[in-house]
């Protein structure tokens, strides 16, 4: 079990300081969390709950204030897990003077690559990304969307084990959301483990095995996606070709326990209401764990 | 050539040190050693204040493991990545202007430099040499103070050290791609600058034949003579002369215009005013001071020992130079120099030359050529009736080749000077060219160092506070002979803030303050101030040092030692900032 825990957070908490050391913002609290081997993790949580916080505290960009951060089995400020990491920031913080070979060059040099193996590399990341048509334009004329593809290039040039996404999707037209979610299952087929973040419920709605959801610095929720959108005390039944009178009766059957069924099943709610829920929660009653039904289901999901 | 600081060699330097200072080697374990136990101390107490002692202790051996691990198992190709990233950078800043700023320059100087000068060469070389020093150092400090600042504006550091690069390989892959910039540039203004020099100075004249007379050319003319070889030559004018061609009509291009002279030194020993042997000299106050003092009217005498002086060597005689200091302890005619005898002597059989008569000035080159026949001293010819003259090398010169020059001081109660590079003969001459290049490269080791110091500052500042940062530094280390003397007290008017309070006061700076609590005050601050100063000025280099652009300019061959020196002592400054650089830029939070 421990063998395939990528990233285990422990009590991980973030205060951020001003500059004479006086606490401003705390904005992670004791978060524990644990994702595994060849998951697709979502973090998702409304603007400013510390998705992006966290994602560098696993990265070593932070130093936690209290608690751990494990990534790969190493403490997260090591810096020879990276060898194994990609990694996409909320924006893409590329060097604007290189273009996109010469970017993807670089950091495929940073990585013990031999040379013809990274130069093949960099030229299928640069086609699997769409942008073969601009690989010598300096990245400074690149559109945000373009950015964001030669972004998760770079993010890629290790083949890596563990791909961090911060806000994956931003900045991409409705067909470059598309890829990338296409992009990401497929890097999941191949065994990868991704940890991803977002606002976007779509997103995490589509691709995500398990979500921790986020608010104000806290975790507020944590599971399979499908079992937390599972509501437990309902059932609906969905029937065809049923008159005023035998619908009546069905009633009655019901009623009585008998009948044939023809579909009997928990509906299920969407992850936006299930989301904003736990944030209006979260607000009536901050500092705890949202205590939605799901209870029972996430436990489940824990010993499956 | 004025030289005020020992001239070691390369292992004494290293292994042995001069009179004022410690072996290489023991300085930079010490300040290492200093600095290394300084910035553990204030990080455990840092993080003692955080976490408590415990796991302050904890982290702080952390910090120790890794940086061993990190900073000794650095990969050549992240470091060459690194390094061509700052390339490029530098390159699409467009670096390449200052060669074109460089350009004009030259044309300026071409234009504007005064011909009236007698040293022509003295005054091309240090122009160009400092312009390009100048322009060199400018650019390197512009280039490594911002850029790293830049990666942390722009967050395009969250890429790099989230890729198994480790934080010294970020700050050597600037320095040496930042240097390589510098490199490149420096090559180029030294070609450029070498051309301009020899072109605007060399020279031909045309012979006016009516009057035995060269035509003018940079403000001279010389003489038409017949040379040694019986040949037409024109007079040494400005240091240079010129062969004339077969038709007498013009000359050839100039002699010894550019010179670049291996000073043969000897080793000095002093004599005290009875005559007996002394290790030192007299100190007149200055215990800093490297030379040592003769006193006038006694037996006292500075005495170099040469040896290698063979006739092969120095077929017409021993061709002299003196730069003795003096010492006055009453004024005299100030306009006059204080007069002091020189002669030879033989160190085996104790015959010696009868005394020429010199005055010596501070800051004055005399240069006196000794010819092979010398009068003999007049008692020793009573003597042994022997001829009125002695031959240097059958008689002064002994059987190893070695002779004494002594110098001593003539009026009583005045005093002369000496240290061992102030007495020289004038050999052979180096190559000039490859002076130049040994002048460009003391400018390269300053540019090393300010890159090295401005990445080093860029890892924890910002950019204007890391370019004002290296700006300081490179300040303080040109003016360590003040900061030394502030520090030391030996400068009037008080450390700092003493200084400020004299300044708005309008206090004259050798009047005494009133004696009171708020002067103890003032006092006690500045000497904690004081100790700062001069901690600061021993861990920063002194630029000055590794400036050899009046060797060049005075027509004198760099000592290879001196350059050895430079070299590794900017070597073994690129690896204390490398090794702070790392740490800057280790603790820092990337993300903050
Ligand atoms: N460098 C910083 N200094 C101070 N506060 C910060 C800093 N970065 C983020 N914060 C604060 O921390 C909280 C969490 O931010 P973040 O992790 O970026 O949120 P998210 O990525 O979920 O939108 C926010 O309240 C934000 O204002
Ligand atoms: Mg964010």
């Amino acid at each position: 079990m421990a063998s395939d825990v990528v990233i285990e957070t422990r009590a991980l908490s973030k205060v951020y300081r001003d500059f004479w050391g006086r606490p401003k913002v705390q904005a992670l609290n004791a978060l524990d969390l644990e994702v595994r081997q060849g998951e697709i993790f979502g973090l998702l949580g409304p603007n400013g709950s510390g998705k992006t916080t966290t994602i560098k505290l696993i990265l070593g960009l932070l130093f936690p204030t209290s608690g751990q951060a494990l990534t790969l089995g190493r403490d997260a400020t090591e810096v020879s897990k990276n060898e194994r990491i990609g990694y996409l920031p909320e924006e893409s913080y590329l060097y604007r003077f290189l273009n996109a070979e010469e970017t993807l060059d670089f950091y495929g040099r940073l990585f013990d690559i031999p040379a013809d193996v990274r130069k093949a590399r960099v030229q299928t990341l640069i086609e699997e990304v769409g942008l073969g048509w601009a690989k010598r334009r300096q990245l400074k004329e690149y559109s945000k969307g373009m950015t964001r593809r030669i972004g998760l290039a770079q993010a890629r040039i290790n083949d890596p084990d563990l791909i961090v996404l911060d806000e994956p999707t931003t900045g991409l037209d409705p067909i470059g959301v598309r890829e990338m979610k296409d992009m990401i299952l497929a890097l999941k087929d191949a065994g990868k483990t991704v940890l991803m973040c977002s606002h976007l419920l779509a997103d995490v709605q589509d691709i995500c095995d398990r979500i921790a959801i986020l608010h104000q610095g806290e975790l507020k929720e944590l599971g399979r996606v499908d079992h937390l959108l599972r509501v437990a005390e309902e059932t609906q039944i969905r029937a065809a070709g049923l008159n005023e009178e035998c619908q009546q009766e069905i009633r009655d059957v019901i009623a009585r326990h008998q009948g044939e069924l023809l579909s009997m099943e928990n509906p299920t709610t969407t992850l936006e209401d299930l989301f904003l829920s736990i944030v209006r929660d979260s607000e009536a009653r901050p500092g705890r764990r949202a205590s939605v039904e799901s209870e029972t289901s996430n436990e489940e999901s824990e010993t499956a | 050539m004025v030289i005020e600081t020992d001239l070691l060699t390369f292992f004494e330097w290293l292994l042995v040190g001069g009179s004022d200072r410690l072996p290489a080697v023991l300085q930079f374990l010490l300040t290492a050693g200093s600095l290394i136990l300084l910035a553990l101390v204030i990080g455990f107490l840092a993080a003692m204040v955080r976490h408590g002692p415990l796991v302050a202790g904890d982290l702080t051996y952390g910090v120790v493991r890794n940086a061993i691990g990190e900073l000794f198992v650095l990969s050549p190709r992240r470091i060459w990545a690194m390094a061509r990233l700052a390339i490029q950078e530098s390159l699409r800043r467009r670096v390449l202007v200052v060669l074109a700023v460089f350009v004009v320059v030259l044309l300026f100087a071409g234009w504007f430099l005064d011909n009236q000068t007698h040293e022509p060469v003295k005054l091309y070389v240090s122009f160009v040499m400092t312009a390009a020093t100048y322009l060199t150092l400018l650019l390197a400090i512009f280039l490594s103070a911002f850029s790293l600042p830049n990666d942390f504006k722009n967050r395009t550091i969250y890429t790099i050290v989230t890729k198994p690069v480790r934080s010294g390989e970020i700050v050597l892959g600037r320095i040496l791609g930042f240097s390589a910039i510098g490199t490149v540039l420096l090559a180029i203004m030294g070609l450029a600058s070498y051309v301009f020099v020899v072109r605007a100075v060399s020279h031909r004249h045309t012979i006016v034949a009516e009057e035995n007379l060269t035509s003018l050319a940079i403000n001279h003319r010389h003489t038409v003579q017949i040379g040694p070889d019986g040949a037409k030559q024109t007079s040494t004018e400005m240091g240079h002369w010129h062969p004339i061609d077969s038709q007498e009509k013009n000359t050839e291009a100039p002699q010894e215009l550019f010179r670049a002279r291996v000073p043969h030194y000897g080793k000095l020993r002093f004599k005290g005013p009875t005559g007996a042997d002394k290790a030192r000299g007299i100190s007149v106050g200055n215990e800093w001071g490297y030379r040592s003092y003769i006193e006038g009217g006694t037996e006292a005498a500075a005495v170099w020992t040469f040896t290698g002086v063979t006739a092969d060597k120095f077929p017409d005689g021993l061709p002299v130079e003196l730069n003795i200091r003096v010492f006055r302890t009453y004024k005299g005619n100030i306009e006059k120099g204080i007069l002091g005898s020189i002669f030879l002597r033989n160190p085996k059989t104790g015959l010696r030359s009868d005394i020429e008569t010199f005055e010596a000035r501070d800051f004055h080159i005399d240069s006196r050529f000794l010819p092979r026949k010398l009068p003999r001293l007049r008692k020793d010819q009573q003597d042994a009736g022997d001829s009125e003259m002695v031959d240097l090398f059958d008689d002064l010169v002994d059987d190893q080749g070695r002779v004494e020059v002594w110098i001593q001081c003539l009026p009583r109660a005045q005093y002369f000077g000496a240290a061992q590079a102030d007495c020289y003969l004038q050999a052979t001459d180096d190559r000039f060219d490859w002076n130049f290049m040994k002048g460009y490269l003391g400018i390269w080791t300053q540019m090393l160092l300010v890159t090295a110091f401005g990445v080093m500052f860029s890892t924890f500042l910002s950019g204007p506070v890391a370019l004002a940062a290296t700006t300081g530094a490179l300040v303080i280390g040109f003016f360590a002979d003040f900061t030394t003397s502030v520090a030391t007290g030996e400068l009037e008017g008080g450390g700092p803030i003493e200084s400020l309070i004299r300044l708005v006061t309008q206090k004259n700076v050798t009047s005494e303050l009133e004696q009171n609590v708020a002067t103890a005050i003032v006092q006690s601050i500045d000497a904690v101030l004081m100790i700062v100063m001069q901690s600061v000025t021993h861990v920063l280099p002194d630029f000055r040092s590794f400036s050899n652009v009046a060797w060049v300019a005075h027509g004198f061959s760099i000592p290879t030692d001196l350059v050895c020196q430079n070299l590794v002592a900017a070597l073994a400054y690129v690896f204390g900032v490398f090794v702070g650089g790392y740490f800057f830029l280790r603790i820092r939070e990337v993300a903050k």
